[in-house]
C-alpha cells in the first residue's frame, strides 16, 4: 500500500480541497500519513496570498523532497497558478497541478504508477467535482459552495489564481451536506473564495443558507469567512436559527474610508460599522472576527488610527493581521508610497495587541454562559477540547464524553496556555452544583 | 495565434489628442452596462481594466481610453488599427443599475474624465433613464461626445476654464446643488472626487446604499 502525505497552506478552501483529495486517496487504498513521515507521494496545496505564503509554500515543497528524495511531489494550489513556469523548473517537484485541475490529482497519481504518461494539462478543468470528504483532518466538514472572485480588490492576487466567480449548483451542495451529515459530521463550514456572491440561478447566498438550515439532522452550520457586501436584512435574521452559529469572520481590511476606496472594496467603513453594530444589537454575544491589512500603499498614521478605532469599537475577538505585500499584476503594485517593513511591523504589532485584548475581554464576558461544545479531541490527560457555537476554544475535564459529539457546557474560567482557551463544566454538573 | 478571448478591432475613434474609443467585436459576450473589461494587446501579458462604453444592445464593445503619460497599455492600445486584435477578460464588476429602478428611479451620475464611460453605457442601454450627469473635466474639449446626452441632463463642469456649464469641480457643483435623498448616485472617476462626493452626498442625506462607486486610478 502506497503512503501519501498532504500539507495545506492558506485558506479553508484549500483545506476543504485537501480533505476531499485525502478521502479519495483513502478510498483508493492509499495509506494517509503525517507530512513529517516518509511517504511515497507528497501533495502540497500551496497559497500565494502574501510573500510569506510564497515562502512557506516553497519551504514545504523542499521539506517534502528532504523527507524522501525518491517520493513523488505534487504541487497544487494558488502558487501553482501564480508561479507555474518557475515551479515546473524545480527539481524538487514532479507535477504542478493548477487549481482548475486539482480534482484530477488522484487520477494523475494512479496513471503515473501504472506507468502511463501522466500530464496534468491533459485533464479537464473542474473546480467542483470533489467527492464528499469522509476522511478529513478536522472534525468540522468544510463544504465548497463557490470558487473564484470578480471583485478585483486592488491588493489581491486571488482573481488571477482562482479565476472568475463560479457557484456550485445548490442541489449538489445540499446533497454534499446530506452525505457528510450521514458520515457523522456535526458541524458544516461553508467555504469558497467569495461566498457572499453565491448565485445559482434564483438561489442567492441567503436562500442557500436557509435551505441548508432546513435540512434534517443534528448538525450546526458555520458561515465563517465572508466579504461584507450585499447583505439584506434577511441575512441578519438568519442567525436567529438555532443551527446557524453566532460567529462571522467579516473581512474589514481597513477602517479608513480612503484606504477602502483605494483597495476597491465594495463597502464603506461606515457600512461595515453598521453591520457589526446590527449583529451585536440583535445577538449580544455574537462573535465577530476579521482580517486587517496593515501598510497598504500610502496608508497614513491617521488612516491606520481609523482602523484601530474601528477594531476597538467593534471588539473583534480575533484579528488576522496581514502585512501588505506587493502581488505582481495587481493594481496596488503600481501604487506609489509603498510602506517600509518596519512601519508594517509596528502597525501589525498594534493590531495584534488589540486582538489579544479583545479576545480576552470577549472570553471573560462569556464566563458563566452556556455553550454547545463539539468535542474535537480528548487528550491523554483526559481533557476534551473543542469549540462552542460562538467559536470559543473550550477545555472540558469530564468523564464519559466522546469525540465528535455535542455536550452542553457552562464556561467557567480562562485557561492561560499556548493559546488562550476557556475552561468549562458540563451544564448538568453546573446545575447540580 | 488567436485564443478564445481574442477580439478584432473594428475602429479607433480619436476624441482628443489623448483620448480615444476602441471599438471591437463582441463575439456574443453578454454584459451589463457599468461592467468593465480586462483589456490588453493580443499576445501581451499586460492588461488594464476599462469600463465598457457601448450599450448592452450593440453588437460590438467600445471602451473609452485616456492615454496615461507614463502608461504602458493605454499607449500600446492607441497604436492598434482595425483588424488588429486585443485580448479580453470579463465583462466583470458590479457597478450596475438595479433593473427595478430603471423605469421610475431618479439617478445622478458623477464622472471625472474618462469615468464617463459607464454612464455612456447606461444611457445607451436604458434610454428611458431619468438622470442628471455631471461630467468634470479641465477643459470643454474633454467633454467626450457630449452630444449623445440631452442638454437638460448633461452638466459639464470645467475646472480650468469657464466655458462649461459650471466653472469648478463636480464636487463644487454638488455642494451648491443638493441632491434629494431618493436619488441613486453613481460615482466614477478619480479617487479624490469619489472620496469627497461620498461625504457630500452623505451630508445631503443620501443613504450610503444608494451611492455606488467605481474608482479609476
Amino acid at each position: 500500500m502506497k503512503k501519501i502525505a498532504f500539507k495545506t497552506l492558506g485558506c479553508r478552501l484549500n483545506q476543504y480541497e485537501t480533505d476531499a483529495l485525502a478521502s479519495r486517496f483513502h478510498s483508493g487504498s492509499y495509506e494517509i500519513v503525517d507530512f513529517n513521515e516518509s511517504a511515497d507521494i507528497y501533495v502540497v496545496n500551496t497559497c500565494t496570498v502574501t510573500n510569506q505564503s510564497d515562502q512557506k509554500s516553497r519551504q514545504t515543497i523542499n521539506q517534502a523532497k528532504r523527507l524522501n528524495e525518491n517520493a513523488m511531489v505534487v504541487v497544487t494550489g494558488c502558487m501553482a497558478n501564480n508561479y507555474k513556469e518557475s515551479l515546473l523548473e524545480s527539481k524538487a517537484i514532479d507535477f504542478v497541478v493548477d487549481n482548475e485541475r486539482k480534482t484530477s490529482i488522484f487520477s494523475l497519481v494512479e496513471k503515473h504508477f501504472r506507468g502511463e504518461v501522466a500530464d496534468p494539462e491533459g485533464f479537464d478543468h473542474d473546480v467542483f467535482s470533489y467527492e464528499a470528504a469522509y476522511k478529513t483532518f478536522h472534525t468540522r466538514s468544510m463544504i465548497k459552495i463557490q470558487d473564484g472572485c470578480d471583485n478585483f480588490c486592488t491588493f489581491c492576487i486571488i482573481p488571477k489564481v482562482r479565476g472568475r466567480a463560479i457557484s456550485r449548483p445548490a442541489k449538489e451542495i445540499l446533497n454534499n451536506i446530506r452525505e457528510v451529515i450521514d458520515y457523522g459530521f456535526k458541524e458544516v463550514v461553508l467555504t469558497g473564495v467569495n461566498i457572499g456572491r453565491y448565485q445559482d440561478e434564483e438561489v442567492n447566498f441567503e436562500l442557500l443558507v436557509e435551505q441548508i438550515l432546513n435540512l434534517p439532522g443534528d448538525f450546526r452550520l458555520r458561515i465563517s469567512s465572508i466579504e461584507p457586501d450585499g447583505f439584506s436584512d434577511r441575512f441578519f435574521e438568519l442567525f436567529a436559527h438555532p443551527k446557524l452559529t453566532p460567529h462571522l469572520h467579516l473581512c474589514l481590511q481597513s477602517g479608513a474610508e480612503s484606504i477602502l476606496l483605494k483597495m476597491r472594496r465594495m463597502y464603506t467603513a461606515k457600512q461595515f460599522r453598521q453591520m457589526g453594530e446590527k449583529l451585536k444589537a440583535l445577538y449580544p454575544d455574537f462573535n465577530l472576527t476579521t482580517d486587517i491589512i496593515v501598510g497598504f500603499p500610502g496608508e497614513t498614521q491617521e488612516e491606520f488610527d481609523q482602523t484601530v478605532q474601528l477594531a476597538n469599537e467593534l471588539q473583534f475577538s480575533h484579528i488576522h493581521t496581514f502585512k501588505y505585500s506587493v502581488r505582481t499584476g495587481t493594481r496596488a503594485e503600481r501604487m506609489p508610497d509603498q510602506l517600509s517593513e518596519k512601519q508594517k511591523n509596528q502597525r501589525s504589532e498594534v493590531v495584534r495587541q488589540i486582538s489579544d485584548h479583545n479576545k480576552r475581554a470577549y472570553y471573560n464576558r462569556m464566563i458563566g454562559k452556556h455553550q454547545r461544545m463539539l468535542i474535537e479531541r480528548i487528550g491523554s490527560d483526559g481533557v476534551a477540547r473543542g469549540y462552542g457555537e460562538n467559536y470559543i476554544p473550550i477545555r472540558l475535564k469530564a468523564k464519559n464524553v466522546t469525540r465528535n459529539t455535542f455536550v452542553d457546557v457552562v464556561l467557567s474560567h480562562l485557561h492561560e496556555g499556548k493559546e488562550l482557551e476557556v475552561c468549562a463544566v458540563l451544564a448538568s454538573d453546573h446545575i447540580n452544583a | 495565434m488567436k485564443t478564445d478571448n481574442t477580439h478584432a478591432i473594428l475602429s479607433v475613434r480619436h476624441l482628443t489628442a489623448t483620448a480615444y474609443v476602441l471599438q471591437m467585436t463582441r463575439r456574443g459576450l453578454g454584459f451589463r452596462a457599468g461592467q468593465h473589461l480586462l483589456l490588453g494587446k493580443s499576445g501581451s501579458i499586460h492588461n488594464r481594466e476599462y469600463s465598457v462604453y457601448s450599450g448592452e444592445k450593440e453588437d460590438f464593445f467600445e471602451v473609452l481610453i485616456k492615454e496615461v503619460d507614463d502608461g504602458l497599455v493605454s499607449k500600446q492600445l492607441k497604436k492598434l488599427q482595425p483588424g488588429d486584435h486585443v485580448q479580453i477578460e470579463g465583462p466583470l464588476g458590479f457597478f450596475t443599475i438595479d433593473k427595478d429602478f430603471i423605469e421610475n428611479g431618479k439617478f445622478l451620475f458623477v464622472a471625472t474624465g474618462s469615468g464617463i464611460a459607464p454612464f455612456h453605457s447606461f444611457t445607451r442601454s436604458y434610454p428611458e433613464l431619468n438622470y442628471t450627469l455631471l461630467h468634470g473635466v479641465r477643459k470643454v474639449a474633454e467633454a467626450y461626445e457630449k452630444d449623445h446626452y440631452p442638454k437638460s441632463s448633461h452638466i459639464l463642469c470645467t475646472s480650468a476654464e469657464a466655458s462649461g456649464d459650471f466653472h469648478g469641480r463636480v464636487t463644487d457643483y454638488l455642494r451648491s446643488h443638493p441632491v434629494s435623498a431618493d436619488t441613486h448616485c453613481y460615482l466614477c472617476g478619480n479617487f479624490n472626487m469619489i472620496h469627497e462626493a461620498f461625504d457630500i452626498l452623505e451630508q445631503q442625506g443620501v443613504p450610503a446604499d444608494q451611492v455606488h462607486a467605481e474608482v479609476y486610478f
